[in-house]
């Protein structure tokens, strides 16, 4: 067992408001998340020497950020292609630039603006690699993606579009306690159910939110942490995973995701198991997301993640409160950077009103479909 | 927008598909399989990713089934903005299983549609350029 990044911690968080559309730049929008992180936890970009971000198109690289706040020598810059799938690779490549001692003080952000929109491809479109079989049938966006997965676990395991729409209902709920959250109108099934299809088993609710923002963490050693101002958040330890070639539609059985080679490794790494879980965020970017990982990760079996969400026992005085801050289903789609703003916050006890009673431990995971990872935040180290 | 935003979106075969769409254009359905062990690939590659050995494009049956499906309501993607909503699957080919081809679902209410049904391929001229699709239809029993 490998505990080596629990000796790095996550000590400040930043973000912008998340909008339908700023009319800002990206590199305005990571600039400030960045100023926001650092001034967080007490320190300035003058102590910033490693900046990373993922993205796939649009983003602001962490050399025009770092210059953008005033860092003079960037001496740790890593930018990495991909989407949900990598934000733990995002973290942890922070996490072993500052144990490997590449960088002191890393801030780790994803920028998302209005030219970036995944759930539609307009233009004259030119597909290559495996998408020149997929895209001219008119299917070359997320929501068809999983879609497709859902109806798969629907066919195997009888799950419903009302078992979706539980765990929609819930983190708009969750997301109603929250003043960040883009989406804050309670939803009922019958709202969810009455909501228009964009990909049939999808409706309007199973999908997130996409807004303009940014959200930035800053990542030091724990012994560094002691000298700051919050209670540390350590990582306790990660795992990722990646099959067939990172193709969504090629992955063998879609009523599970990556989360099934993911969630052994992570618990490995870690001896924890779900149960010792106080706080899921679990990557949303549709409803289905939720679904399969959190069977994956153990929470519970398979067909069973309706009833689970109904029963309410992804809620607060249930088992395991899941996306607290709303999810990107309902708080808004920065891929995944804002469930480690969540989870930081949680752990720290400084979630308000929405606060998960006692929280020491909190799983993060990011991805859908054939690759993501997952990380475990705690209180204290193992 | 241009005029050719109304188009779906082109393939863009390379090196390794160019052997897919030279089948399709004469109405042929052929896959990727590795000359020395048989393993089928999609997508396809140079070699074999389980001996290295070469590869060629050698044709299949066209038959298969649904493994999963969609129904697309809402536009967007350039192309199918209208006649909406249509029918999306992914037919697993009978020559290996995995092996998997997404493709429009043609032929069928799409409220009749189900997973695990039988499909076969037919071809479809692809508006805006030179392409031969293959997509597919219930088979006939």
């Amino acid at each position: 067992m490998n505990r080596m990044l629990q000796e790095a911690a996550v000590v400040g968080i930043g973000r912008t408001k998340y909008v339908r559309k700023s009319g800002r730049t990206t590199l305005a929008m990571a600039a400030e998340a960045a100023r926001d992180a650092l001034a967080d936890c007490g320190l300035t970009p003058a102590d910033v020497d490693g900046m990373t971000c993922f993205g796939t198109n649009g983003s602001a690289g962490p050399s025009q950020v770092a210059h953008a706040i005033g860092v003079e020598d960037l001496g740790w810059s890593l930018s990495i292609a991909g989407g949900g799938n990598i934000v733990t690779t995002t973290v942890t490549s922070a996490a072993t630039a500052v144990l490997s001692g590449q960088a002191d003080v890393v801030v780790a952000y994803r920028v998302l603006g209005s030219d970036t929109r995944y759930g539609k491809a307009f233009g004259t479109i030119q597909a290559e690699g495996e998408g020149q079989f997929a895209a001219p049938h008119g299917y070359m966006v997320p929501p068809q993606w999983f879609s497709m997965y859902a109806r798969r676990h629907q066919f195997e395991y009888g799950s419903t579009c009302e078992d979706l729409g539980a765990i929609a209902i819930q983190q708009r709920a969750h997301a109603a306690a929250n003043p960040h959250a883009i989406g804050r109108d309670l939803i009922t099934i019958d709202d969810y159910m009455a909501s228009r299809w964009i990909c049939d088993p999808f409706r309007l609710f199973d999908c997130t939110y996409e807004v303009d923002g940014a959200v930035a963490i800053v990542i030091v050693s724990a012994e560094r942490a002691k000298d700051l101002p919050h209670k540390p958040v350590y990582i306790l330890g990660a795992a990722d995973a990646n099959r067939f070639a990172g193709s969504p539609y090629q992955w063998d059985d879609m009523t599970t995701m990556f989360s099934r080679d993911t969630a052994p490794k992570l618990w490995a790494r870690t001896g924890l198991e779900a149960k010792d879980i106080d706080v899921a965020c679990m990557y949303d970017c549709f409803t289905f997301t939720v679904m399969a990982t959190f069977e994956d990760f153990g929470f519970c079996s398979k067909g069973e993640v309706g009833d689970y969400f109904r029963e309410g026992r992804a809620t607060y005085g249930g088992d395991v409160v899941v996306n607290p801050h709303g999810g990107l289903l309902s708080e808004g789609y920065i891929h995944g950077m804002n469930h480690h703003y969540e989870a930081v916050l949680q752990l720290r006890g400084d979630a308000d009103n929405r606060q998960v009673p006692g929280a020491q431990t909190a799983l993060v995971t990011s991805g859908a479909g054939p690759f993501g990872g997952a990380l475990v935040y705690g209180t204290s180290q193992l | 927008m241009t005029d050719t935003a109304m188009y779906p979106p082109q393939p863009s075969p390379d090196a390794d598909t160019l052997g897919f769409w030279q089948a399709t254009a004469e109405g042929r359905l052929a896959m990727c399989r590795c000359q020395l062990c048989g393993l089928w690939h999609m997508p396809p590659l140079e070699r074999c990713r389980e001996c290295a050995g070469p590869t060629a494009f050698e044709p299949v049956l066209g038959t298969g089934s649904l493994y999963s499906f969609i129904i697309q309501h809402h536009p967007a993607i350039s192309g199918y903005t209208e006649n909406l909503p249509y029918a999306v699957g992914l037919i697993e080919l009978d020559e290996q299983q995995g092996l998997r081809l997404p493709a429009r679902i043609v032929g069928i209410e799409t409220s009749a549609i189900v997973c695990d049904m039988r499909m076969q391929v037919v071809f479809e001229q692809l508006p805006g350029g030179d392409y031969v699709v293959p997509v597919f239809t219930p088979a006939i029993p």
